[in-house]
């Protein structure tokens, strides 16, 4: 597809021009500094589709077609950082179609018959760049919500230092088994660091304590001990009690207590007489 | 056109169950049935534990998860909701080991099925090795 090739470089400009206007079109509020972005993603996608023409590298699978591949999903991929949806990235790309159709009818040096070879030609790789830009952009979003997932994960577990000797830990959220592995790792970590003798485990923002999130917590409960360090649990709810004692989970190792207000209460209580007999200060 | 008001439909809710977040999803959809037919928090409580138990249950017993149901039918004066948990798992080998406090293969606490029947007014298990699992639960309002 030499004349293809051909074709494009001479107007690879009026190409540009034309898909930002459709650009415009399809996404009316994208704005000014995603679309000067956007531009030189589209830019370089033609280049590289016009090197692939000219290059005749007709059956796909060359380096030529690659290159042309990847600038789609570095497009397609700057398209989805932008918040366009999987549709007008799509619309955007077989957009091409048209606006080289338009470019082709113009062509009158050609004859018919390549005409309609090189709109065919075009067509097809359209196509499939369009199923590129729609896997890359799958992927990109996935990638998203995979950091996000991350992100939320660090977010949900601080270990506060609150006082001497005690450290607080909120849990808010769903503990899963991954969730549960790196409350205790923190917390361990944190009681070790902060030298602390005693972890507040605050348990209101859990939604639901069943027979599993009651398993990690006796897990993380021993595992402190061996620290030298006493947990108490706070924040069950009246429900959660409830549903708890017909469960028959064994709690009784566990210090719990009903509000935060009470377990740091009891925190102290223990400090007071853990220092008992000794000078060291407790404030 | 409004349905008649002798004639309440069931509200349905199915989740197909085979990672941690099903179970996540599952439990809550339970509570938010639960307490849309007027069951207390207490007893909404009960029934997303004993949901989440069975659900979990199915996360680490089987390969390719189950299915949760739940149905909810509007009587006068009370509602009854029943759960079922299926599966086309491995089938437990010893019901009455299972049902066991303290019983567990996977090292946990062994309070599973024992404490769901506690949760729930009926309990009913049927199993088959090499074929599945079927437990179905009634809870009942007030």
């Amino acid at each position: 597809m030499h004349g293809l090739g051909q074709i494009l470089l001479q107007s690879r400009a009026d190409v540009l021009e034309a898909w930002l206007e459709r650009l415009r079109e399809t996404v009316p509020g994208v704005q000014p500094a995603s679309l000067q972005l956007l531009k030189l993603e589209l830019g370089t996608l033609i280049e590289k589709l016009t090197g692939y023409f000219l290059t005749d590298d007709d059956d796909g699978a060359g380096p030529a077609f690659k290159s042309v591949e990847e600038q789609a999903a570095t497009t397609s991929a700057a398209c989805a950082r932008d918040g366009l949806t999987p549709m007008e990235t799509a619309t955007l790309i077989l957009s091409l179609k048209a606006i080289a159709g338009e470019l082709l009818d113009r062509e009158t040096s050609a004859k018919a018959t390549d005409l309609y070879r090189m709109r065919t030609a075009l067509d097809a790789v359209v196509d499939r760049l369009a199923l590129v830009t729609f896997a890359a952009f799958v992927e990109t979003r996935e990638e998203i919500i995979k950091r996000q997932g991350r992100a939320l994960l660090d977010l949900a577990t601080p270990a506060l230092p609150i006082w001497r000797h005690i450290i607080l830990m909120p849990l808010v959220g769903i503990i899963d088994t991954q969730r549960a592995r790196q409350v205790m790792e923190w917390l361990l970590e944190a009681l070790s660091r902060e030298e602390a003798r005693i972890a507040i485990l605050d348990v209101t923002g859990v939604p639901l304590i069943d027979s599993r999130v009651a398993l990690h917590l006796t897990k993380t409960v021993e595992a402190a001990r061996l620290l030298g360090s006493q947990v108490i649990v706070t924040g069950i709810s009246p429900d959660a009690a409830q549903t708890l004692v017909k469960l028959d989970v064994d709690l009784s190792n566990m210090i719990t207590r009903g509000s935060l207000r009470s377990g740091l209460a009891e925190a102290f209580r223990l400090l007071g007489q853990q220092s008992k007999g000794t000078t060291e200060t407790m404030i | 056109m409004r349905p008649k008001a002798d004639v309440v439909q069931p509200d349905v809710v199915a989740v197909t169950v085979t990672t941690e977040i099903d179970v996540a999803e599952v439990r809550q959809e339970a509570r938010r049935l639960a307490l849309r037919h007027g069951f207390g928090t207490v007893r909404a409580y009960g029934l997303a534990t004993a949901v989440s138990e069975l659900a979990m249950n199915l996360v680490l017993h089987t390969a390719r998860g189950g299915q949760i149901r739940l149905t909810a039918q509007d009587a006068a004066e009370t509602a009854v909701i029943e759960l079922v948990a299926e599966d086309d798992g491995p089938g437990i080998p010893d019901i009455a080991l299972a049902m066991e406090d303290g019983f567990s293969t996977r090292g946990g606490l062994g309070c599973g099925l024992p404490g769901t029947r506690r949760l729930v007014d009926t309990f009913a298990i049927t199993s088959r090795v090499g074929e599945g699992t079927r437990i179905v639960c009634l809870v009942r309002r007030p």
